[in-house]
């Protein structure tokens, strides 16, 4: 299985590169993603999601590298409706219906979804008869969603598809995607909000000029950025025997002692907190506080190598 | 319905409900052509030349197909490009050559009726009476007669932005109907200028059209000119159109909007 074209990954991708005259936008990426998950492609600007995502679908070619859709061409998975796509800054035909457009998908793909099915599961049944002219700018943005659905793809890709929407299109956005999610499909889509990740997404990667810096559960991206913290207040008179020394102490890394209130970073929060509830302490208001996903984020994307460090 | 089909008939509603192209292509023409062959068109009619109402109808009607075609190629196009229609075709299983054929067959298409309706209210209104083999040949001469123009309108389409392509594609469409013309017949120009109007594609739809209607067999150099222009218009349409492509292949794309920023807060699901 060296070649991605026998890969039966949804999309793989092997040694990927692509320049634009002198910037390296995409460097040697490896990812293969299986079937039926949700992945999101996290990175600031310029980190090569767009060029990466124009790879897959066809729109541009690698330098070097494979680039295979359910074991296809991008071109050829694109001509079947194996994969399809909502782009960033993609618009829609002016002067048409809704529902006239969403049909045009219907019959440009091979085995597409009924329109009305499409209509549904975007949300969109009300508004059918309306020209795209009039809709809101969450209307619209799922009604390129539609346009992508009604192909009935196994891989769906989509570029920052809530960028300049409201937290109500976002919502309604997202919940007509787990609709197609739930359906056993495989979704990339590439974004930089964090909390759509973290509420949408199965796997995060994480790129940073042109490459992978991470690539796991959006928990376990998360832990990368150093842990948890764990904080209690001591309730009882005592104090620690001996000044909550350094790190070791409570399977901790880092251990402050302010007033009453104790707080202890860690890489496992649980072993943490077992060994305080051993402890000879008597404590109280015990909280819990994961690593938040900005942190590791910033962290990742902030280490990443420079260009030519490689 | 193949899909390209679909495209093609999405290409042509969206055209017929637009009011600006019933406006401008429709009954503008068929507006002129009662004011033109009121004023012009009732003096007697000497051996051997049109009469007015027949030439007003010849010009009217080309004059029609012309912003027919004109407005639903250049302006659009432009448009299309500007809103991102046309980057989200490039990611639907559709190629790129039937996506610009359907533009240009539906830019052809919607100048039928500009045609038809001018030489029906000639008919109706001014008692127009033709042989049948000449409108049979007249209908179809001045309609194939336009590709040019779609051909100009695409070049004009792909060449420059969403602001300009309206106002630059009627200023090109007012100047090559009043050099060619279609309001003025050039027999009535000074010299050079009739001169002028020889050259012109507009000038030799037209007088396709008026040869049939005086009952002669469509001139050579009227079908020289055409196409003539067709071929160095349809070669500056495909320049403008692979532009983008020759300058993407040397620059990465606009780079997104905004940092990266975790989401505003309020969200509350």
């Amino acid at each position: 299985m060296d070649t991605v074209s026998r890969s039966t990954a949804a999309v793989a991708l092997r040694g990927v590169h692509k320049h634009y005259g002198p910037v390296h936008a995409v460097r040697g990426i490896d990812l293969d993603i299986p079937g039926g998950r949700t992945v999101a492609l996290l990175g600031p600007n310029g980190a090569g999601k767009s060029t990466t995502v124009g790879m897959l679908l066809g729109l541009t070619a690698p330098d070097a590298g494979e680039v295979a859709v359910g074991g296809l061409p991008p071109r050829t998975a694109v001509a079947r409706g194996r994969i399809a796509a909502m782009l960033q800054d993609s618009g829609v035909m002016p002067g048409v219906t809704v529902a006239e457009l969403v049909g045009l998908g219907h019959r440009l793909y091979p085995e597409p979804l009924p329109v009305a099915g499409a209509l549904e599961l975007a949300g969109l049944t009300a508004v059918a008869r309306r020209r795209v002219d009039q809709l809101s700018g969450g209307q619209l943005q799922r009604l390129k969603f539609a346009l992508v659905a009604v192909g009935n793809p196994d891989t769906m890709v989509l570029d920052e598809p809530t960028r300049a929407l409201d937290v109500q299109g976002r919502r309604e956005f997202w919940t007509a995607m787990r609709g197609y999610a739930a359906t056993g499909r495989t979704i990339v889509f590439a974004t930089h909000y964090l909390d759509e990740v973290e509420q949408n997404a199965d796997r995060v990667v994480v790129m940073a000029r042109g490459g992978i810096v991470a690539d796991g559960t959006p928990g376990s991206v998360r832990a990368l950025a150093g842990g948890a913290t764990v904080r209690v207040r001591l309730a009882g008179p005592d104090r620690p025997p001996a000044p909550p020394g350094g790190a070791g102490w409570l399977g901790a890394s880092s251990v402050r002692l302010r007033g009453d209130e104790v707080t202890l970073r860690t890489t496992d929060a649980d072993a943490t907190v077992r060994a305080l509830v051993a402890a000879p302490l008597d404590w109280c208001d015990l909280s819990v506080t994961p690593p938040s996903l900005d942190d590791s984020f910033l962290h990742l994307t902030a280490a990443a190598p420079e260009e030519g460090s490689r | 319905m193949s899909g390209t089909g679909y495209y093609l008939r999405l290409e042509c509603v969206r055209m017929l409900r637009d009011p600006r192209y019933l406006a401008l292509a429709v009954l503008a023409p068929i507006g002129f052509y009662l004011l033109f062959s009121s004023i012009f068109g009732g003096g007697p009619v000497p051996p051997g030349q049109l009469g007015g109402t027949v030439e007003i109808m010849v010009a009217m009607a080309a004059y029609g197909a012309i912003w027919g075609v004109l407005s639903a190629t250049g302006p659009r196009i432009s448009q299309e490009r500007a809103s991102g229609w046309v980057e989200q075709l490039r990611a639907l299983p559709l190629n790129a050559r039937p996506v610009v054929l359907s533009k240009l067959a539906a830019g052809m298409l919607v100048a039928l009726p500009a045609i038809l309706l001018v030489c029906l209210t000639a008919v109706l209104a001014r008692g127009v009476r033709l042989d049948a083999w000449q409108w049979a040949a007249l209908v179809p001469l001045v309609w194939l007669g336009s590709l040019p123009f779609a051909l100009l309108g695409t070049a004009v389409g792909y060449a420059v932005g969403a602001e300009t392509a309206f106002p630059l594609s009627y200023a090109l469409y007012l100047a090559m109907s009043a050099l060619g013309g279609l309001w003025v017949p050039p027999a009535r120009l000074s010299a050079p200028l009739r001169q002028a109007a020889y050259l012109l594609p507009s000038y030799r739809l037209a007088d396709l059209g008026w040869s049939v209607a005086a009952g002669h067999a469509p001139g050579w150099a009227d079908a020289a000119v055409l196409a003539g222009w067709t071929l160095l218009l349809g070669a500056l349409a495909a320049l403008a159109y692979h532009r983008p492509r020759l300058r993407r292949a040397a620059r990465p794309p606009a780079p997104a909007h905004g940092r990266v920023r975790p989401a505003t807060g309020g969200d509350t699901r």
